[in-house]
């Protein structure tokens, strides 16, 4: 459904990405894991078109979108959970899900409102809230509801867990499994293990803009080498 | 009371027409970061084609709804021709192309309708006075209060209770995530951008039959609705909102009950403002300090090459006057003067990062001291000079202080409003500075025992401090207070990091920038035997701000070769051509579409690029 086919990119002159190739197929959770400053986000950010790959090949859905603008990709199913969740301060709860919400196109399940508020009850009761009163966990819950709230068939999630209470990321954990049963597709991005253990089907570990390491979940937990040097665990 | 109700009428009337032009400026600037210079041009192309439309047809009901179109179709074309290419580019560049738009626009006018006030009168049916409780009032001025209330209250509607507004509202918010989640954000921009401009334009046309058609009515709405954005907060149409109506009825009550001071009555305001609440009165969002302006070098030590050429020019300048009458030696001399004014500004703007629209003030201050300490006190015009300078340091300093908290855009028109102040006070204080019909200079002085009345002695006294900035300035560049102006300007988190108080530099940079540019001013009072407040009118900051960007800013020879070229452009097409405005703007847009940088930023790049081969 994805396919990365070797993709460079740059900030300016510096080269950042040497060649990351991965692919996700429909119904698949794929981790994207490395220490900080590896890349992980800088794939994500050249996925989702704000970076352009020069060179290197994105195929979705068995089309050519690199050079894509972020908001086409949008329209074409991507849902983008940026590392920074990206809430819209100054606009209620009520107004990011619904700002840009889109309705759902075949395959993908149809969120709305009420089934968004009955996955995160918490959204609920602060519906009426603006976005920047909201606690770092209720951020992240908006930022993945109102990126479902595209009805998208990929989902695209930048350190979900980051900075957040460990019983605010199991809560997370099990919102990505109820999603995973549903069939949609995810790209998640993470330094938490046990988060990526628990959702991932397969695995690629990143360092210096390269990726090192790809597998199923029972393949990295064995390779200690890669733990270790990549994952410092 | 009577009196007392109609200026409260008068004072809603202009507030209403200054939130017609404020809220898209605001609009504007809160999703695009852009703050149009040319928002004052399409509220003045609205009432000339307001104007028009009504001669073609009769009508005034027409021309009202009619004219914003064009003007919109107008300002679309240029946010997609000649903004979009620059949003990759620092915010500045496109504030900068935005001047050089309001040259061209002016020109436009002038040519197609002239120069003299003409009139648009308000429509039959709104021609008389109604009687209101506590006295009589025009009925059309009843009427805009009327329609400005409407549409702010259809524009409030929109933006907080229709999806496209939360859209809007979004993208002010967080542009980039908004695209992340569909937003067309180039469309929006585009849309936003034209909606701001027809706005404008309506608030042009609404105007016309009170405030009449006049070339520079541009500038003077321009100004006012900054401030009101300044006080209100960029970016919120509220704010918008409650500060035109608070300018408008203050300036209104100001001009009819302290007639002496009223200018300065908003200027205060806003400063009551921004000493208490900086971002404005419903500002939430800060911009960000770090859009510097499109730079290419940073300084090196001089190396052997250019010690040499440096000899060369000095050696041809030296010799060029002998080669010369008097009116070329004058323009010359002229652009020495104007080239340590610019050189000035850049070690502001190109050096430390700092965007100021209000340099012209030290200039001024700089100016006055030798023209006011000489008529008035006999003082010889070094001395004078020797004055202006400290006053124009000390002015900086003081000035400084309040604009060095913020950067970026903020900076820009916190300079702006501050030379403004300079400027009415210059207008106002006739039995001083002579408001203006300015004031002459009593007598010439003399340079080293040789009269200055003489062309070629007037040009090496101009040449010699030229020479003698030019030089302070490489010293000081090269020296570690140098290098923490250019860290400031790459990176003024890290500056600050690793221990520079960077607040106090910025200001000794303000402070020492203010002081050139008074020494340049005082020159210029030597050399022009006049000034009147013309001179530092918030557009002479600007053309001094092209003169820089044109050479290319960052550099020390850059500034010099974009005064002696603006001048010269000025005074040579000048003479050939009415068309010069637009010729200068037309310039002046390539250079930034083109040449981010300036003319000798590209030339450099090209040498650097053939010596990397
Ligand atoms: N805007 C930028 N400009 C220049 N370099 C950048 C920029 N953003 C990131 N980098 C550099 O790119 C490299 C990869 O960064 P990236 O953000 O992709 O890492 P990451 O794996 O997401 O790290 P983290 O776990 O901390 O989020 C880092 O070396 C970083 O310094
Ligand atoms: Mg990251």
């Amino acid at each position: 459904m994805l396919e990365v086919d070797a993709i460079n990119a740059y900030y300016g002159d510096s080269h950042i990405l040497h060649g990351v190739s991965l692919s996700v197929r429909p119904g698949e959770v794929v981790c994207l894991l490395g220490r900080n400053g590896a890349g992980k986000t800088t794939t994500i950010l050249t996925i989702m078109g704000y970076l352009q790959p020069r060179p290197g090949r994105i195929r979705y859905k068995g089309r050519d979108i690199a050079g894509l603008p972020p908001y086409a990709l949008a329209r074409l199913g991507f849902g983008f959970v940026p590392q920074e969740r990206g809430i819209f301060p100054s606009l209620t709860v009520r107004e990011n899900l619904t700002v840009f919400a889109r309705t759902g196109r075949g395959g993908a399940g149809s969120w709305t409102l009420p089934r968004i508020f009955e996955l995160f009850p918490a959204l609920q009761a602060r519906q009426r809230n603006l976005g920047f009163q909201l606690s770092g966990g209720e951020q992240q819950m908006l930022s993945i509801a109102r990126a479902l709230m595209l009805n998208p068939s990929l989902l695209l999630l930048d350190e979900p867990s980051e900075g957040l209470a460990p019983i605010i990321v199991q809560q997370i954990i099990e919102v990505l499994l109820r999603l995973k049963r549903e069939g949609l597709a995810i790209v998640l991005v993470e330094q938490n293990l046990s988060a990526a253990f628990a959702v991932g089907d397969r695995h690629h570990v990143m360092n210096k803009g390269e990726i090192c390491f790809s597998g199923s979940t029972a393949q990295l937990e064995r390779d200690d080498f890669v733990l270790r040097e990549y994952l410092s665990v | 009371m009577e009196l007392f109700v109609a200026q409260l009428l008068n004072g809603l009337v202009y507030g209403v027409l200054l939130f017609l032009m404020a809220a898209g400026l605001s609009l504007i600037f809160g999703l695009m970061n852009v703050v149009s210079l040319a928002h004052g041009s399409f509220f003045m192309l609205g009432a000339y084609l307001g104007l028009a439309i009504f001669k073609a047809t009769g009508s005034f009901w027409l021309a009202f709804v009619l004219a914003p179109i064009p003007v919109a179709g107008i300002g679309i074309v240029m946010e997609l021709l000649f903004l979009r290419p620059l949003y990759r580019r620092g915010h500045m560049d496109q504030v900068l192309l935005t001047f050089g738009f309001t040259f061209v626009f002016l020109d436009l006018v002038q040519t197609i309708w002239g120069r003299a006030v003409l009139h648009l009168w308000a429509p039959a049916g709104l021609h008389g006075i109604v009687h209101i409780g506590l006295g009589v009032f025009s009925a059309y001025r009843l009427f805009l209060i009327g329609f400005g209330f409407a549409i702010a209250l259809v524009l409030w509607l929109l933006l907080e209770r229709s999806r496209i507004g939360a859209m809007v509202r979004a993208g002010v918010d967080n542009a980039i995530m908004a695209a992340g989640l569909g937003a067309n954000i180039p469309a929006l921009f585009s849309g936003i951008f034209g909606f701001g401009v027809a706005l404008a334009a309506l608030g042009g046309i609404a105007a016309a039959p009170i405030l009449g058609l006049y070339p520079g009515m541009d500038s003077e709405i321009l100004i006012p609705a900054f401030i009101v954005i300044v006080i209100g907060g960029m970016g919120s149409l509220r704010g918008a909102f409650v500060g035109s109506l608070l300018i408008g009825i203050v300036d209104t009550f100001g001009k009819a009950y302290f007639q002496g001071v009223a200018l300065f009555l908003i200027y205060l305001a806003m400063l009551a403002v921004l000493l208490v609440r900086p971002q404005g009165l419903f500002g939430i969002k800060y911009s960000d300090a770090s859009v510097a302006p499109a730079v290419t070098t940073t300084s090196r030590p001089a190396s052997l090459q250019t010690r040499t050429s440096e000899l060369g020019v000095l050696v041809a300048l030296l010799i060029l006057p002998f080669l010369m009458g008097d009116y070329p030696r004058a323009l010359v001399s002229e652009i020495f003067i104007f080239a340590i004014f610019a050189m000035s500004l850049d070690l502001l703007l190109g050096f430390t990062g700092l965007m100021s629209l209000g340099h012209a003030a030290f200039f001024g201050l700089g100016a006055y001291a030798v023209a006011i300490l000489g008529t008035q006190f006999e003082l010889n015009a070094w001395l004078g000079v020797a004055a202006g300078v400290a006053i124009a340091a000390c002015g900086a300093a003081l000035i400084g202080f309040f604009c060095v908290r913020t950067g970026g855009i903020p900076f820009l028109m916190l300079t702006l409003a501050f030379s403004q102040l300079v400027f009415s006070v210059a207008l106002k204080w006739r039995d001083v500075t002579g408001g203006s019909d300015g004031l002459t200079i009593a007598e010439q002085p003399s340079f080293f025992g040789f009269s200055l009345s003489r062309s070629l002695v007037m040009y090496f006294m101009t040449l010699s401090f030229f020479a003698l900035t030019y030089w302070v300035l490489r010293r000081l560049l090269n020296a570690p207070l140098g290098h923490a102006f250019v860290g400031i300007r790459e990176n003024e988190q890290r500056m600050m990091a690793v221990g520079y108080p960077t607040r106090a530099y910025k200001l000794l940079s303000f402070t020492i920038a203010g002081a050139i540019a008074g020494l340049a001013g005082g020159l210029y009072a030597i050399f022009n035997g006049f000034i009147s407040s013309d001179a530092i009118y918030w557009t002479a900051s600007g053309d001094i701000l092209i003169m820089t960007m044109l050479g290319g800013a960052g550099t020390l020879v850059g500034p010099a070769i974009g005064t002696a070229l603006f001048l010269l452009m000025k005074n040579v097409v000048s003479s050939y051509s009415e068309h010069w405005l637009s010729i200068i703007g037309a310039i002046f847009i390539c250079c930034v579409m083109f040449f981010s940088g300036g003319l000798w930023g590209a030339a450099q790049k090209l040498q650097w690029r053939r010596v990397a081969k």
